[in-house]
């Protein structure tokens, strides 16, 4: 067998610091131009990357453009892909710069869709509990942060980066990276107390 | 840093799992003494879970890799271009007269011979615009086009032919006119080389350019006729004449070399020449498309 498909192949994929031999023999038939090797990379690291543009763009559309032009980059470029950090990571790398120069295209930060797939998460009133009303606070939170802030948040807590690697995704300082987690903290507290005060008072 | 700024950094790490036993440890010990970040730890755990739900109900678009194997392997408009231009030369070589090709070169072989043996220089510049002149005239037209009936019933509009013949011949014409001048290395200093190449360049764009545009207005025949006199004009003495005359038309013959010999003027004026051939092109169809018999 080729490639792990298995969830836990995926995790573990994903999690490990280094790149496997696997990648490493992936990204040479990639560099080759074989198509199937396009898919198998797609298999791995599709769900990932697709996560990570919708987050940046916030809206499905959006995010599959984002990843089918980062993915078509990629493919141009994955002869220059040395190993020096994970696959993961160079791929996000791309993605997160296609999609931060499509949003600068875009007149407003946040689409109509964006906020109709927003309400189609939110829970019906009947579910309502006290931590549901927790869960949506946060999502406002999380959305009405800036893309590159919303971007660290994801790379840290889904995408399983460590900081040095995020500083590398974005193309910044790890102390700029710092400072983002600490402006996010604080505007998502901030975001949760105005919220809580509007709906006890 | 004091050690308080320093846990408050590491608490993401620490909700997203990715701290060290010994590292949790340390945390640990901090948060049991400090109800800050207790209840930032809270807030990052949260923050945690929610992104980690709201990804678990997103799904890759399935087909999106065949998407972008489709875009990479489609040419885009550039590549296009690219090999419509390279298709059309490719075409026009094969139908542009083929024993151009070897008689050029064998006309510029022996002026190289010519001079060589001479060791005069100035065969070449006399040589060179005479041979690229000539074979400009038969690039268009029934009476050198077979298929010129079928070229003009193609889609690809006859100044973009014309074009496409006049860089293959011309190219092929001006590189071996450089060919010949790198053989002149062996009678010319090396400093005046590109002198020379300028000497002939100025004459080499405007007269193929002027036979061109004849050969499309009034037949090859003609055109090879006038350009080879003009040409030819500046190289005669009008000293034969009687005196009268002859005083009268030195100075114009004076400004007349003068002419020739003005590289910049002579290849502003070939192209727009060739703009005015390119564009007669399209307009001279009718006498085009008449039968050469």
């Amino acid at each position: 067998m080729l490639v792990d498909l298995s969830l836990e192949g995926r995790y573990t994929l994903c999690k490990s610091m280094t790149n496997t031999d696997n990648d490493l023999a992936l990204v040479q038939r990639l560099a080759a131009g074989e198509d199937a090797a396009m898919h198998e990379l797609y298999a791995l690291y599709g769900q990932r990357l697709y996560a990570y543009a919708l987050r940046l763009t916030g809206d499905p559309h959006g995010a599959e453009d984002v990843l089918q032009d980062s993915l078509v980059a990629a493919w141009k470029s994955f002869r220059t892909f040395r190993g020096d950090g994970r696959l993961l990571s160079w791929l996000l790398g791309i993605v997160h710069h296609t999609a931060l120069k499509s949003l600068r295209h875009r007149s407003q930060p946040i689409s109509s869709e964006m906020e109709e797939t927003l309400q189609s998460r939110l829970p019906s009133p009947e579910q309502h509990t006290e931590a549901d009303e927790q869960s949506a606070r946060l999502r406002t939170g999380l959305t009405s942060l800036s893309a590159e802030h919303r971007a660290v948040l994801e790379l840290v807590f889904y995408q399983g980066l460590t900081l040095e690697e995020v500083a590398q995704v974005c193309r910044v300082p790890l102390g700029t990276v710092k400072s983002r987690l600490s402006y996010a903290r604080r505007s998502l507290r901030a975001t949760l107390v105005r919220q809580g005060l509007e709906e006890t008072g | 840093m004091n050690s308080h700024q320093y846990f408050t950094e590491r608490l993401p790490l620490y909700a997203a799992g990715q701290l060290n036993k010994e590292e949790r440890i340390q945390l640990d010990r901090h948060l049991e003494t400090c109800p800050e970040c207790q209840a930032d730890l809270v807030l990052w755990q949260a923050v945690g879970s929610e992104i980690q739900a709201s990804n678990s109900a997103v799904q890759a678009p399935a087909g999106l890799a065949e998407q972008v194997l489709g875009s990479i392997h489609t040419p885009s408009p550039f590549q296009r271009a690219h090999l419509r231009t390279f298709n059309l030369l490719r075409i026009q070589a094969y139908l542009v007269r083929r024993e151009m090709w070897p008689s050029s070169a064998a006309l510029m072989f022996i002026g190289v011979a010519a001079t060589l043996l001479a060791r005069q220089v100035i065969l070449i510049q006399y040589l060179a615009p005479l041979i690229a002149a000539a074979s400009l005239t038969v690039l268009f037209g029934p009476e050198h086009d077979p298929a010129c009936e079928l070229t003009l019933a193609t889609p690809t509009s006859p100044w973009k032919v014309l074009l496409a013949r006049l860089a293959l011949v011309h190219g092929y014409n001006l590189i071996l006119t450089l060919i010949a001048s790198l053989f002149l290395l062996l009678i010319i200093p090396p400093d005046l080389f590109w002198t020379f190449v300028l000497s002939w360049l100025g004459p080499m764009t405007f007269l193929p350019a002027l036979a061109l545009l004849l050969s499309i207005w009034t037949g090859s025949g003609n055109s090879v006729a006038v350009v080879y006199g003009l040409w030819l004009l500046q190289f005669t003495n009008p000293n034969w004449l009687p005196a009268a005359l002859a005083n009268l038309l030195v100075p114009l013959m004076e400004a007349y070399r003068h002419f020739w010999a003005r590289p910049a003027l002579l290849v502003a004026a070939g192209v727009l020449l060739l703009v005015v051939a390119l564009w007669s092109a399209g307009r001279a169809a009718p006498r085009l498309v008449r039968s050469p018999v």
